[in-house]
């Protein structure tokens, strides 16, 4: 009883109370409805609603949740083209995240094979690697826009299916998700027991054997750790390639309802992308914890 | 002819400058059904030498030959069983043992193979964990694991590096029993490599010692002639036993005594002139220098444990 006590306060109490404080610390910062009555030119008493605090057009929480409502109770619904429930949005963006991820994954892993396992090719391009992993999204973005500016498939009623902007957008994501799988994969090429390797020497192993009944296997847990930082850095990426192609999504939206002063929402993506990160990055450590050989 | 040997091989590692010779002049041959038993020191070169055999480790000068031919690279018909196992631990062992059958016998067909396998896990007597995975297992039962693994390919020579360096005395115990009696029923060629002696005299025909001279040398070789199947109880009191066991534990002791480097070190033994204090009323003590410090320098030969 003491034991579930304990429990209860350390891993759920406590993070409710940060949470509240950093709800108060919100409410305090943000700014509040003053409503003055003043007499106007005709003699007429008016009402006048004025923004006043420490930061006049942040919403408080209670407005941040009335502005939200509608989107997270109708989480799936469709009024236009920017303005859809947040599920369905995070939903849209989830589905690029993954197309571009995927990509990563394919270009990535076997780069970083090469890199662990020939000297050779990871000097030659342990340069290039290194000045193009730190380069933005927001930098790569208008590069796949010049690189893939021909790329255009048509559906049969004319509409353009995959155009320029959506083959950046990929471009942009799996370029900046694959450098942890990249280098995870190769470091994890490097770490593989000399004892592994001497077994496939003395058992004669064929190149293609030794690859995947050997290295491939004794990779998998560093591959999967890049993996799961893979996928945090392309939902990272998102937002700005939403943002500059104005693909709808939740960075799309977040950016519209910027435009369109509505500042509520604005949080709402926010805390979506949050908590959709936090979720990605939970079912990837589990499955990453499934490969963890001994 | 002699099954597998090595001829006047010598080996260094490092770069010239900093090189440090591990071996020199190793002359090693066995012949077909012999059960050999190298002993030395930790450290001594003894994995190096067992990879030359191997094919693992090429050597500076000298060759490593088996039935004449030049040994270049590893291949299965020299099994190596690992020190530490060496098992794929996402591999079950039935699978551990069918990644050297399938890489071996390529002609054979999948009954045929399989049969094979599940032959070499029951040799071990391993029947009953043949769908475990390793790390379900333990030191020992790994260890059999990697012998039947070894076995299953059907080597010329059984080459041993410290096979059961890593386990416990009492399971030690069992699996020099287990391999002795593998032994007799195959006769392949094995070259064990130990650094106990009892353990040498108790499984071999021939037990020959690595001396920790630097760089490593093989000593005489030893004939042990005591009958099989050895008792390891009763063998504590067979006086041949005794003897062999004194006599190979005072070559190695010999050998390491010899060994021992000696080096001259410069030793400053403390001898100060005391400060001339009969000028401290003048204006001459302005000049004092001080106690002086002469130096009285001595060599001496120091000997440093190796």
């Amino acid at each position: 009883m003491h034991l579930i006590q304990r429990y209860k306060l350390d891993s759920i109490i406590l993070p409710l109370g940060a949470i509240l404080v950093c709800c108060l610390l919100w409410y305090v910062i943000a700014g509040k409805s003053v409503i003055t009555e003043k007499i106007d030119d005709f003699g007429d008493k008016v009402k006048v609603t004025r923004r006043a605090g420490l930061s006049a057009d942040l919403p408080t929480p209670v407005e941040t949740w009335t502005a939200s409502k509608l989107y997270i109770t109708e989480p799936f619904a469709k009024r236009g083209e920017l303005d859809q429930g947040i599920l369905r949005f995070t939903w849209m963006s989830l589905v690029l995240v993954v197309q571009g991820y995927f990509i990563a994954l394919v270009i990535g892993t076997p780069i970083g094979f090469c890199l662990g396992l020939s000297k050779k090719f990871a000097t030659a391009f342990d340069p290039i690697i290194q000045v193009l992993r730190p380069v933005s999204p927001l930098a790569w973005l208008p590069l796949g826009m010049i690189l893939f500016s021909g790329v255009k498939i048509v559906n049969g009623d004319g509409r353009t299916t995959f155009g320029a902007s959506d083959a950046a957008a990929l471009f942009t994501i799996a370029i900046c998700a694959m450098w942890p799988t990249v280098m995870n994969t190769a470091v994890g090429v490097r770490a593989v027991p000399q004892d592994y390797l001497n077994v496939a020497k003395v058992l004669k192993l064929s190149r293609s054997k030794t690859l995947w009944k050997v290295l491939v296997p004794a990779t998998l847990p560093y591959m999967f750790t890049g993996f799961r930082l893979s996928l945090g850095i392309a939902w990272l990426v998102i937002v700005a390639v939403e943002m500059l192609t104005g693909r709808p999504g939740v960075g799309g939206f977040l950016w519209q309802q910027y435009n369109a002063n509505s500042y509520a929402h604005i949080i709402l993506c926010i805390l979506t992308i949050g908590v959709v990160g936090y979720i990605l990055d939970r079912l990837m450590s589990v499955v990453e914890s499934r490969f963890k050989t001994a | 002819m002699p099954l597998i040997e090595i001829k006047g091989a010598s080996k260094g590692y490092g770069l010239p400058g900093s090189r440090t010779e591990v071996l020199k002049n190793i002359n090693l041959s066995v012949e077909e059904g012999e059960f050999v038993v190298i002993v030395g020191y930790s450290g001594s070169g003894k994995s190096t030498l067992i990879n030359l055999l191997s094919g693992l480790v090429k050597p500076d000068t000298g060759t490593a030959l088996i039935e004449g031919k030049v040994i270049t690279e590893p291949g299965p018909d020299r099994g190596l069983v690992f020190q530490n196992y060496s098992l794929l631990p996402w591999l079950t062992v039935e699978e551990n043992i069918a990644l050297a059958v399938d890489e071996v016998f390529k002609e054979w067909t999948p009954e045929q193979r399989k049969e094979h396998i599940a032959k070499h896990i029951a040799m071990v007597k391993l029947s009953h964990a043949a769908q475990k995975l390793p790390k379900e297992l333990s030191g020992g039962m790994r260890q059999r694991v990697s012998v039947a693994r070894t076995l299953a390919m059907n080597p010329k020579v059984l080459l041993m590096d410290e096979p059961l360096s890593a386990l416990d005395a009492l399971t030690r115990a069992q699996l020099q029993d287990e391999i002795s009696e593998i032994w007799m029923s195959n006769k392949t060629t094995v070259i064990w490599i130990t650094n106990d002696p009892d353990e040498a005299i108790l499984v071999a025909d021939k037990v020959i010692p690595l001396l920790p001279t630097s760089p490593a040398t093989l000593g005489e070789t030893m004939i042990v002639d005591i009958e099989r199947p050895r008792d390891r109880k009763a063998i504590n009191h067979d006086p041949k036993f005794k003897k062999l066991r004194a006599e190979l534990i005072s070559t190695l002791l010999d050998a390491k005594g010899r060994n021992k480097v000696k080096s001259s070190v410069q030793i400053s033994l403390p001898d100060i002139l005391p400060e001339d204090l009969t000028y401290t009323n003048s204006l001459q003590f302005l000049n004092r220098t001080g106690p002086k410090r002469r130096s009285d320098n001595k060599r001496e030969e120091v000997e440093v444990a190796a």
